[in-house]
């Protein structure tokens, strides 16, 4: 186990300085929308709030952190801070595989498409697009989340931005509860599936769908992926412990024990195996930490726009 | 030896710990965290009933072994919110390290 009160300070250290977690400058990490023809204007504002973009640096890093935790190397993260090569900053971003990029950047042009093909009135500024801080909060950092969450509420609020659509769980938590909560202003929030409006014939088959703990319990949507599902032919399997009483993914240890991590999630997979169809989860964290069993598991955005 | 303080229940309040007290030790919680192990998260809600802030920051990294996953705050048949205390006493904890 890592001393979560080394890793609090690293993290909060970097997003006080670059307002990323792992310090890395957002034009290098947010790049998926250059080749997409987004317009700048319209309804809603697409928020990615970069965490689908941070996953294969989160990768790389715990991947470090499993090889030594409980080592004596294990107090050399105190020290991320001035040694920053691999658990954050332009080292980090240097070894972390191109092709893990790709995979991560493709989700969200997947995401596009399906709100495209939905008519959906949205745009898209990467100058908007900020980290919401949720990690802070996770960690029990509150005042470093309150101030970066104000940071980031005033930049959407001087912006004109009223709605917002989010893609992952943790960020649209932080907007929809949170940021009304702690930073005074509120933002009509929407996850990207609860927009999905059309219906297909080339669906078909099954899977599994693995509820995140914020969709399924915190925000009560776990409803609408399988609505979108039905929509499109796509018959969800269920386990026993989904939707209100879904099981984590064992993701957010990662940074403070990923020994502890690994066994919450390995109990998961198993549970969501027993179903034989394939595995689909909807948020950056969980597609990351379910993978390193060694299970197929797929985005929920790369079965709807398959249908798109 | 260990000191109590009745008044950490109250001291906690401003970090948004105002529901432990309604805790009545049932165990629910500790039987369906994922953390299997040593009566997480009730043991620590007891602590505050108990006033045993010195217990918490003893050995607090424990805290943070929580992946505030909420299955507990679903559960708790007292409304307890463990989940979020868990949370609150992390803010505690950091809190206190900031200030030494
Ligand atoms: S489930 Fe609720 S009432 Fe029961 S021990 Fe846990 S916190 Fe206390
Ligand atoms: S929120 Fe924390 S204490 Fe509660 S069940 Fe989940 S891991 Fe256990």
């Amino acid at each position: 186990m890592y001393s979560p009160r080394d890793i609090i300070e690293v993290i909060a250290g970097n997003v006080r300085k670059t307002r990323s977690p792992f310090a890395i400058p957002r034009s290098m990490v947010n790049t998926w929308w250059k080749k997409e023809t987004l317009r700048s204007e319209g309804d809603a504002l697409l928020f990615t709030g970069l965490m689908y973009q941070f996953i294969p640096y989160i990768e790389k890093s715990t991947s470090y952190l499993e090889k030594y935790e409980d080592t004596k190397l294990a107090s050399l993260v105190r020290f991320a801070k001035y040694q920053p090569k691999r658990l954050s900053g332009i080292g980090l971003a240097l070894m972390t595989p191109g092709e893990k990029k790709k995979q991560a950047n493709e989700i969200l042009r997947n995401i596009a498409k399906v709100l495209t093909r939905s008519d959906v009135d949205f745009y898209y500024k990467p100058k908007l697009d900020f980290y919401s801080g949720i990690l802070l909060y996770d960690l029990g950092d509150q005042e470093s989340f309150v101030e970066h969450a104000k940071f980031v509420s005033g930049k959407l609020k001087r912006a004109g931005v009223k709605k917002i659509i989010t893609v992952d769980p943790h960020t649209t938590y932080a907007l929809k509860v949170l940021y009304p909560k702690y930073t005074g202003e509120s933002f009509e929030v929407k996850a990207y599936f609860e927009l999905v409006n059309f219906s297909s014939s080339n669906g078909g088959g099954q899977v599994t769908l693995h509820d995140p703990c914020f969709y399924g319990r915190y925000l009560e949507l776990s409803d609408a992926p399988r609505r979108a599902l039905e929509k499109l032919g796509v018959k969800c399997v269920e386990v026993r412990n989904s939707g209100t009483f879904t099981n984590c993914c064992g993701g957010p240890a990662e940074s403070i024990s990923p020994s502890l991590s690994k066994e919450v999630m390995e109990r998961r997979v198993e549970e969501l195996r027993t179903t034989g169809a394939p595995i689909v989860a909807m948020c950056p964290i969980c597609l990351g930490n379910l993978r390193k069993s060694g299970a197929e598991v797929e985005d929920l955005s790369a079965v709807i726009a398959r249908c798109a | 030896m260990t000191l109590v303080h009745p008044e950490f229940a109250e001291e906690l309040d401003r970090f948004g710990v105002d529901t432990a007290l309604e805790c009545f030790n049932c165990g629910t919680c500790a039987a369906i965290c994922p953390l299997i192990y040593e009566h997480f998260p009730r043991k620590m809600v007891r602590y505050i009933q108990l006033g045993a802030r010195d217990q918490i920051l003893e050995h607090p990294e424990e805290l943070w072994r929580c992946l505030h996953c909420g299955l507990c705050t679903q559960t708790c048949p007292r409304e307890a919110n463990p989940g979020e205390v868990i949370l609150g006493l992390k803010r505690f904890v950091v809190d206190h390290w900031r200030r030494n």
